[in-house]
């Protein structure tokens, strides 16, 4: 008999507890911590429930479950927030000191039986374990498609793009961990009121590597892989004993060598053999839909948007920018160029909120910058693009221009899990929003591959998709023309002179001078952090210095003039 | 006519989706100084960075010395004599003076000490700041080292790539100077820049970058009179017909 | 109180010995290879195994592990680490192909020798001690710290004068430019995986030394003191793995004298908290942690 009670029991428990780890991972963290979490909750709530004669065996199962879950987030969240700046390892290192440090303050206790542990009443069904189950799939289903879901997706995709969107980063892992301890601690009840006698050894180091490997091998990639992990790891001594093998050691050995193909062969797990249903959208509908959304009202044309006094940047003694002064006003679309190295992408990361002045301000749509973190800074109206494409990989050119809405769609998770209509309408109108932003940019016929399966062109114009969606008054593109060739590029520009029209204020940096001038009103030319020239494009085109500061100077202080003559001809004819 | 030392057929490198360069060709004769120039995301580094091996070509042939080295690897180049000075130096801040020297001179063979001492004389702030850690030097400074350590294997062959980066121009004129004089001692030179004039003055010859593709060549005189350069350079014009 | 100052220093030169392998891959590689307590477990046995089986000295033993634990080293390396390379979750990747590596060593560990504790032959272990005024060290203690003390020095001095601790050294700082250098950055990887693994092997036999015993469970005990060393020693310092090596066995002696022993194992994490929240390159490390 491969399904005994045991192991109908045991693959929803080990389900509850692999979910707790896919709390965590969807949003790209690793923490070891929850075997930790199962432990302190288990403990607590045998200790503090009453026997169940007093309720009756499920009331005070509830009971206990709740109050399970309870602790579960409490420690999650003693973890989670002096913990919030750590990364990767840093972050694995500390959640598994922490879970071992529990793991000896329970040894050390006698409220818990030290060593010995203590005795649970067995009042756990496979019907309510499968009920806990369910309920706890159907949470991770409905939040797939929500915007919550999605934050946490950009999160682990690229988390500083995730940031430059407005998405709180901080606020969502935290989050992350507190479900993540509810599970743990839902799953440490669930165990002692079926297995009977608990100790904390139950809950150490071995229970958490088990917790890990029916994770990852179940996989990330959708919200089935918990149970497939747990279907496998359970099942797995089951098959091995209906198979007649004996020794001991196989189970394990087979588990982790498991873990290892899937992460070198399959890193989504065996969920990731599962195609993913990605977000269509209905094209008939788009207008209307997208219309719905309330929109940003721009500043009026030439009130002064960016305002940069002084700003300047020091790495450890290299001066990146020096003292840059500079206005800008609504609905200008501003170059920024300068030869290689000037300090063009060191002085759009300060404006951007990316990076902290080291002297001067700047005032950002109103935000002054420095302090404010990144995703206050894009609430506010600020997106931008990258040098090099930060685009979320894994997910559909539609879905990254949908979580670029994140600021201006509104929260759904909660009414998706009633089935609210007006979730579902609001998710509409997001999309048909995302979409309008795809066909802005000419991608809406490829809205449904993969963001890594596009062209590069292509991607840098998703880019731009993405930060349009969260509705800017001010857009940043760095580079954005880096790569594209001459058709692409004077798509690229009338694209940029359509937003401006629009009242959009856009600065940009760009190597492609020819396409700066065609483009700009206001051209502003950095060299060795300085500004050179700042001014119409006549202006600069006609700027010797400029030209100078690009093709580079004569090389003796006392130029002699046929190295200055070329230069004559080139004022009329770079004008293009 | 000899063999070119160096000589590269049909190069294409690419990233994922991007194509950094496009089918390039172009010769480099012994005892000459070539200079590649662009605008910056032209390509230049990555071209000089399929030639060394840091990155594997996607197309084309590479010849260095009657070798197709096209798919060869970083670290056996240095041996035979084809060495980069990488844009941004790359240095070893936290390592001395001597060590970054001594890691260039890994190949040297016999006599290193004394090559190395011949770099201190050279290049005297080098050789009084020794003990120093590397991070320790100005920017100027470090592109000497850069030099110094590259020169140290005594290469046939020596890829520069942007030494006037980030430097004040009177520091550019010393860094071509050592140039020149890399030159004169008999080691062939291939310079990527952006600083299209001086590059051109130190060259014998040079080719135009836009967008991964060679758009013009030629005597580096020619070049430097021509204002169509300008054009091409700066992307201002339309490239090639 | 002096005794328990020398006690502890001898079982913090284990500590520094275990420690300073898991740094130094640390620091080339920027991984962590959670293999590596698992070797540390896996020497012991080896170690047992060969002294009763072919009734070998210590030294020999010693010397023998050593090699055991650097192709451990190269085959982990070639295995869990190289094929993850260039992924763009390398370093999340490298944590778990590194944690299946070692639960398949442990499990393959108990297949060849069985889950119950294993001894040291009797007579293995030198019973004498020395005797200094007041102090004691027992024999095997001081052996325990010469051949730590030892190969710890050996190695510094390999890291910092020879050709191959520059590699080393060159490609934990940049390593594009050690390829720019001609620097083999696969083999120098190699060679430093297989150093750490042979210096954490010989930990593990000198462990099993100490308290005559080796348990399957005994890797992942030290694996969370060592990781706590290396934290609060800096990631990639060696010096820090020495003196926070030390440091824990030192405060844990202390800790058992004066708290209990079941309470000792909590001064490792109290450290190692309070160092990630506080400086979490450690007090000896020099890296920038990684924000993103």
């Amino acid at each position: 008999m491969l399904f005994t009670e045991s192991t109908l029991v045991f693959i929803a428990l080990n389900g509850v507890f692999a979910f707790s780890f896919y709390a965590v991972l969807v949003a790209g963290q690793l923490s070891l911590a929850q075997a930790g979490f199962a432990g302190i909750a288990g403990f607590t709530a045998a200790a503090l429930t009453p026997p169940p004669l007093q309720w009756g065996p499920i009331p005070t199962l509830l009971f206990a479950m709740v109050i399970g879950m309870v602790v579960g987030a409490i420690t999650a969240v003693i973890l989670g927030l002096p913990t919030m700046r750590l990364r990767g390892v840093y972050l694995a290192i500390a959640t598994l000191g922490f879970a071992e440090a529990i793991r000896i303050f329970l040894l050390n206790s006698d409220w818990t039986g030290g060593a010995q542990g203590m005795s649970v009443p067995k009042t756990l069904t496979p019907a309510v374990a499968w009920v806990v189950l369910a309920i706890v799939t159907y949470w991770f289903a409905r939040q797939s498609r929500s915007r919550y879901g999605r934050a946490l997706e950009a999160i682990r995709e690229d988390e500083l793009a995730a940031r430059s969107i407005g998405i709180n980063v901080g606020g969502h892992r935290l989050s992350a961990f507190v479900a993540a301890g509810v599970l743990a601690g839902l799953y440490g009840v669930m165990w002692a009121y079926y297995v009977r006698l608990m100790a904390p050894e139950d809950f150490g180091f071995s229970t958490a590597i088990d917790g890990l490997v029916t994770a990852v091998v179940g996989g990330t990639a959708n919200f089935i892989g918990p149970i497939l992990g747990s279907g496998f790891q359970t099942m797995l001594p089951e098959v091995l004993r209906v198979t007649g093998v004996e020794a001991s050691w196989i189970r394990p050995f087979i588990s982790v060598l498991a873990l290892l193909l899937v992460i070198l062969f399959l890193p989504g797990g065996i969920a990731s053999l599962i195609p993913r249903r990605r977000q269509k959208v209905d094209v008939a509908a788009l207008q209307t839909d997208a219309a719905q959304l309330s929109l940003r009202t721009h500043p009026a044309a030439g009130e002064v948007v960016v305002e940069l006094k002084q700003l300047a940047k020091e790495y450890g003694g290299v001066q990146a920018v020096r003292g840059v002064d500079l206005p800008v006003r609504s609905g200008e679309v501003v170059g920024l160029i300068g030869p290689n190295g000037a300090g063009k992408t060191t002085l759009v990361n300060m404006v951007s909120g990316l990076i902290p002045p080291s002297s001067g301000t700047a005032t950002v749509l109103g935000v002054p910058i420095g302090r404010t973190p990144v995703h206050r800074i894009a609430a506010a109206g600020v997106t931008r693009t990258f040098q090099h494409s930060k685009l979320f990989n894994r997910l559909t050119a539609l879905e990254n221009a949908l979580i670029g809405a994140h600021v201006v769609a509104k929260p759904t998770f909660l009414r998706r899990l009633i089935w609210l209509p007006s979730a579902r309408r609001d998710e509409r109108i997001a999309l048909a929003h995302a979409a309008r932003c795809l066909d802005r940019v000419g991608l809406l016929d490829k809205a449904n591959t993969l963001a890594k399966g596009l062209s590069y062109g292509d991607q840098r114009r998703l880019e731009i998709a993405r930060a349009l969606a969260a509705d800017p008054s001010l857009l940043i593109l760095d580079e954005p023309a880096a790569g594209m060739n001459h058709v692409e590029a004077d798509g690229l520009s009338a694209l940029i002179k359509d937003l401006s029209a629009d009242g959009l204020t856009i600065i940009f940096i760009e190597h492609n001078v020819g396409m700066v001038l065609d483009t700009c009103d206001h051209i502003v030319v950095l060299n060795f952090g300085e500004v050179l020239a700042d001014g119409t494009p006549e202006q600069i085109a006609a700027d010797e210095r400029v030209i100078e500061a690009y093709l580079g100077a004569a090389d003796e202080p006392d130029a002699d003039d046929t190295t200055s003559a070329p230069a004559q001809p080139a004022e009329e004819n770079s004008n293009d | 006519m000899t063999e070119p030392l160096l000589s590269v057929k049909d190069l294409s490198v690419s990233y994922g989706r991007v194509h950094a360069v496009r089918g390039i060709s172009f010769d480099v004769a012994a005892g000459t100084l070539v200079t590649l120039v662009g605008a910056n995301g032209a390509g230049k580094s990555s071209i000089i960075n399929a030639i060394s091996g840091i990155v594997r070509p996607s197309g084309g042939r590479i010849l260095f010395d009657g070798e197709d080295i096209t798919k060869t690897k970083s670290h056996r180049l240095v041996p035979r004599g084809l060495v980069q000075v990488p844009e941004g130096r790359q240095i070893l801040a936290t390592m001395t003076i001597a060590e970054n020297l001594q890691m260039g001179a890994r190949s040297y063979g016999a006599g290193a000490a004394a090559g190395i001492d011949e770099m201190y004389q050279r290049f005297p702030v080098l050789g009084e700041r020794r003990k120093l850690a590397a991070g320790s030097l100005s920017g100027g400074e470090q592109q000497m080292l850069a030099i110094a350590r590259a020169m140290l294997a005594r290469p046939k062959l020596i890829l520069m790539d942007e030494p006037s980066m980030g430097l004040a121009p009177k520091i550019v004129n010393e860094v071509f100077g050592v140039i020149d004089e890399v030159l004169a001692g008999g080691t062939t030179v291939l310079l990527v820049e952006q600083n299209a004039r001086r590059a051109l003055q130190a060259a014998r010859e040079g080719h135009i970058l836009q967008n991964g593709e060679i758009v013009r060549s030629g005597a580096s005189e020619t070049l430097l009179a021509d204002d169509d350069i300008i054009q091409a350079y700066l992307g201002t014009g339309r490239a090639k017909e | 109180m002096l005794q328990q100052l020398l006690n502890g220093l001898f079982l913090g030169s284990i500590y520094s010995l275990f420690a300073i392998g898991f740094t130094l891959v640390f620091g080339i590689l920027d991984r962590l290879n959670l293999a590596h307590p698992s070797v540390f477990a896996a020497s012991a046995f080896v170690g047992i195994w060969l002294t009763d089986a072919f009734d070998l000295p210590i030294w020999l033993v010693l010397i023998l592990v050593f090699a055991f634990g650097a192709v451990m080293g190269l085959l982990i390396e070639r295995v869990a680490f190289r094929p993850l390379k260039d992924r763009p979750d390398a370093h999340f990747a490298g944590l778990i192909s590194s944690i299946a590596m070692a639960g398949m060593i442990i499990a393959l560990l108990q297949a060849a020798f069985g889950p119950n504790t294993r001894r040291f032959p009797v007579g293995t272990i030198p019973e004498d001690a020395l005797n200094m005024g007041d102090l004691t060290a027992s024999w095997l203690q001081i052996i325990i710290l010469v051949v730590s003390l030892g190969l710890m020095i050996a190695l510094s001095l390999l890291v910092q004068r020879s050709s191959l601790g520059r590699s080393m050294r060159a490609v934990a700082e940049n390593p594009t430019a050690a390829r720019v250098l001609g620097v083999n950055v696969d083999r120098v990887t190699a060679l430093t995986f297989a150093i750490s693994t042979a210096l954490g092997a010989v930990a593990g036999v000198l462990f099993a030394l100490n308290v005559n015993s080796a348990q399957l469970g005994m890797g992942s005990a030290i694996e969370l003191k060592g990781l706590a060393v290396i934290i609060v020693g800096g990631m990639g310092s060696l010096s820090g793995s020495l003196v926070g090596g030390l440091v824990l066995g030192i405060a844990e002696v202390f800790a058992i004298q004066y708290i209990g022993s079941s309470w000792r194992d909590l001064i490792a994490f109290a450290l190692l908290f309070v160092i990630l929240l506080v400086r979490p390159e450690g007090l000896f490390g020099k890296r920038k942690v990684r924000e993103v």
